[in-house]
């Protein structure tokens, strides 16, 4: 069993990557066409209204992924490729309180990052910096330590609020048979305007997310890897694998390792734990 | 008095040697100071032409807009303030808008984020004639509305050539990412050290990708016929503006006019007073250009300072010269004493021969610095991109020697050489007829 999941994972990798390669392409293809002849135009051709059906699979993913009644602790590990330079390894300590919208990462690994983290609350992220011992403010879409992982991939998603939402058809991700999920923004501030989500049909969550930018020029495609099940019917991502479409062979894994629900001190979730934890 | 004169600059010569070790001190500081001088001149008015020509106006309108709720970088309404300056100012006034905006710049699998300049190439043409175009033409990248002109440094780093298409991608002032295709229609070179990593666009393509309203601009460049009573005429504009429904304010220092003139599009802040509105800042290039008047003051400083220590040391030679002068012509003294000559006289003699000396050489050392740092101008050329960019005019150090400031140099070193001297002068002067022949025979 254990040999057929990693070979399927194997399948899945090899997969994406060439999926991954050909779209990103004919999208920068077709966004320098649209671009380069009317770019005052651009959104012109985003939805307007969501339907149902997508906003219904938006919700069962959401209330799948809503960690709101639950103290998550866990340990994220992303190693960062780029071509031509040696792999990015971070290790990053999670703590995260959905119900009362707020997080708290601390930098484990490399050595350099170690003592630095994020604390968010609501709408405001805080980059505490222990060599000049000061917290920056941050955008909460911030990209965590410099990697394709972005800090608003942690917390409540709020997508029918931020993006009318419109069923694209079926596509088969790896051998998963998925339902294509067109997000179109409707106000400018996010970062993607434009965003396509896989679902996987059998259980609603998930494989991919595709991120174009204004002009629909591919960005960023994601690719949630594994879940795993949490008390209620819950789940959390557990292999996410981001890659970068403009920045040639610019790919960042991550795994989410040690996932536990027990109950956080509150104290945790605060400037003074960051700066006790850097000493 | 005429024969006074005279004699004072024959006495001159009559010790060659001691005069002539004299004569170089002053000289020598003389010629440093007026390179120095030449320097700092010449590097403020090449760096105020150079920015005039690249990044910042006679009058530069900068400034942020609020709009439901939230406060942009930049302007709005860009055409009334054009129109605005054209009516305060005179017709004959240029007033162009310009967008900036920081983005990454993607090649073949290689990336880097430029600073992008979008102008509009019917009328902005000022950069024109400060690119040298190696591969492609103004006039090309003129005509494409996606087109871009890049330097030959990024041109190398990327390996780009004409006809090249390239992907950019900006944070918009929004939030949201947007990508664009430019297609690179001309590489250039340019002396102007300001102009060096400018990457040319055009306005509207600029404005596109930042998502920006129509009406908006990063800034607005005045330019004036005259820039006599430059504060005035700011003060006009500022009035006009104002009568317009702007908010208007000026620099609050140096930095301040700075950044407003190099500010590029940045993403939106929360606006707390909830009021649309258009917040314009205007600097003139006097502000823009006083961090570059410190600095130069900083070197003339330095300048004085040495040229107080070296004329110190030389006030002490000129102390001891002369009394040794005076010793050794105690006979003539007291041989003009007897003859009637009173001692302010005598005084005024020795005093005069010192000054005598100083004019002399440090006229000499002036011209020579001039001289030479025209001739240095003229034939040494350095690289455009090295560390001396900045004051760099077409490939030239700009040293601009003055000859007020050389005869201002001139006329203080003898001042200083005449006070110097006129003290053991006035001892020689005191000296009566009889002690100076007594000593004498």
């Amino acid at each position: 069993m254990k040999n057929a999941t990693l070979f399927s994972r194997r399948i899945f990798f090899a997969s994406i990557l060439r999926v991954g390669s050909h779209r990103s392409l004919a999208a920068l293809g077709a966004a320098a066409v649209l671009f380069a002849t009317v770019p005052a135009a651009l959104g012109a051709e985003a939805a307007k209204a969501s339907d149902s059906k997508a906003a219904a699979l938006i919700e069962t993913y959401e209330g799948k992924t809503d960690l709101a009644g639950l103290d998550v602790t866990s340990t994220f590990t992303l190693i960062q490729k780029k071509e031509g330079e040696a792999d990015r390894v971070l290790r990053i300590q999670i703590y995260r309180r959905d119900a009362a919208d707020t997080f708290t990462l601390l930098f484990q690994y490399p050595d350099s990052e170690k003592g630095k983290g994020y604390w968010r609350s609501k709408d405001d992220l805080f980059l505490y910096l222990p060599t000049t011992r000061e917290f920056v403010y941050r955008n909460r879409k911030d990209d965590v330590g410099g990697s394709d992982i972005r800090a608003d991939l942690f917390g409540k998603p709020n997508t029918l609020a931020q993006y009318w939402v419109n069923l694209a058809g079926t596509a088969k991700v790896s051998s998963w048979d998925c339902d294509v999920v067109r997000l179109d923004a409707k106000k400018l501030d996010v970062a993607y305007p434009v965003q396509k989500i896989y679902f996987r049909k059998t259980d609603g969550l998930p494989v991919k997310t595709e991120s174009f930018s204004a002009g629909e020029t591919l960005l960023r495609t994601t690719y949630f890897v594994d879940y795993k099940a949490l008390p209620g019917g819950k789940y959390i991502f557990t292999k996410i694998l981001a890659i970068d479409a403009l920045e040639k062979g610019q790919k960042t894994y991550l795994t989410n390792e040690g996932v536990a629900t027990d109950k956080i001190p509150d104290y945790t979730f605060s400037k003074a734990f960051l700066e006790e934890k850097s000493r | 008095m005429k024969e006074f004169v005279a004699l004072a600059f024959k006495n001159v010569f009559r010790n060659g040697k001691r005069s002539l070790t004299l004569g170089i001190n002053y000289a020598v500081v003389a010629f440093i100071l007026v390179a120095l001088a030449a320097f700092t001149r010449g590097a403020q008015t090449n760096v105020s032409r150079s920015l005039v020509q690249a990044t910042a106006a006679h009058i530069t309108v900068s400034g942020q807009y609020a709009k439901d709720g939230r406060i942009y970088n930049g302007l709005l309404r860009t055409d009334d303030i054009m129109k605005t300056a054209k009516k305060s100012l005179g017709p004959d006034t240029l007033a162009l808008k310009r967008y900036l905006v920081r983005s990454a710049v993607y090649f073949n699998g290689i990336s880097k984020r430029l600073s992008f300049t979008g102008v509009d190439p019917s009328v902005d043409v000022g950069f024109r004639g400060q690119m040298e175009f190696t591969s492609g033409s103004w006039d090309a990248w003129a005509a494409d509305p996606n087109g871009v002109a890049i330097p030959e440094s990024v041109a190398r780093y990327f390996g780009l050539k004409a006809g090249d298409d390239v992907v950019v991608s900006v944070r918009t002032r929004f939030g949201a990412f947007n990508t664009g295709i430019l297609k690179v229609r001309g590489i250039y070179r340019t002396d102007n050290y300001f102009l060096g990593d400018l990457t040319l666009t055009h306005f509207d393509f600029l404005r596109a990708l930042d998502l920006a309203d129509e009406g908006t601009a990063t800034a607005v460049y005045v330019y004036l016929k005259s820039t006599a009573r430059l504060a005035e005429k700011r003060d006009a504009f500022a009035t006009s503006l104002a009568s317009e429904g702007f908010e208007v304010s000026k620099p609050k220092g140096d930095s301040d006019a700075i950044a407003a003139v190099s500010g590029a599009s940045q993403r939106y802040e929360v606006d707390r007073i909830g009021r649309d509105r258009v917040m314009a800042k205007l600097s003139t290039i006097d502000e823009v250009l006083g961090i570059v008047r410190n600095i130069t003051i900083a070197v003339q400083g330095l300048g004085a300072f040495l040229a107080a220590v070296m004329l110190f040391v030389i006030a002490i030679s000129v102390f001891i010269n002369l009394r040794m002068t005076i010793n050794e012509r105690l006979r003539e003294i007291g041989a003009m004493r007897a003859m009637g000559v009173d001692a302010f006289a005598v005084t005024a003699l020795f005093t005069l021969e010192g000054a005598a000396l100083a004019l002399m050489s440090s006229a000499a050392g002036a011209a020579l610095s001039a001289a030479l740092c025209l001739a240095f101008r003229a034939a040494v050329a350095f690289p455009s991109g090295g560390n001396l960019a900045i004051f760099l005019d077409a490939g030239h150090l700009a040293l601009e020697p003055d000859l007020g400031d050389m005869a201002i140099l001139v006329v203080a070193i003898t001042i200083i050489a005449a006070a110097f001297s006129f003290f053991p002068a006035r001892r020689g002067g005191r000296i009566k007829p009889v002690e100076a022949l007594t000593a004498t025979f």
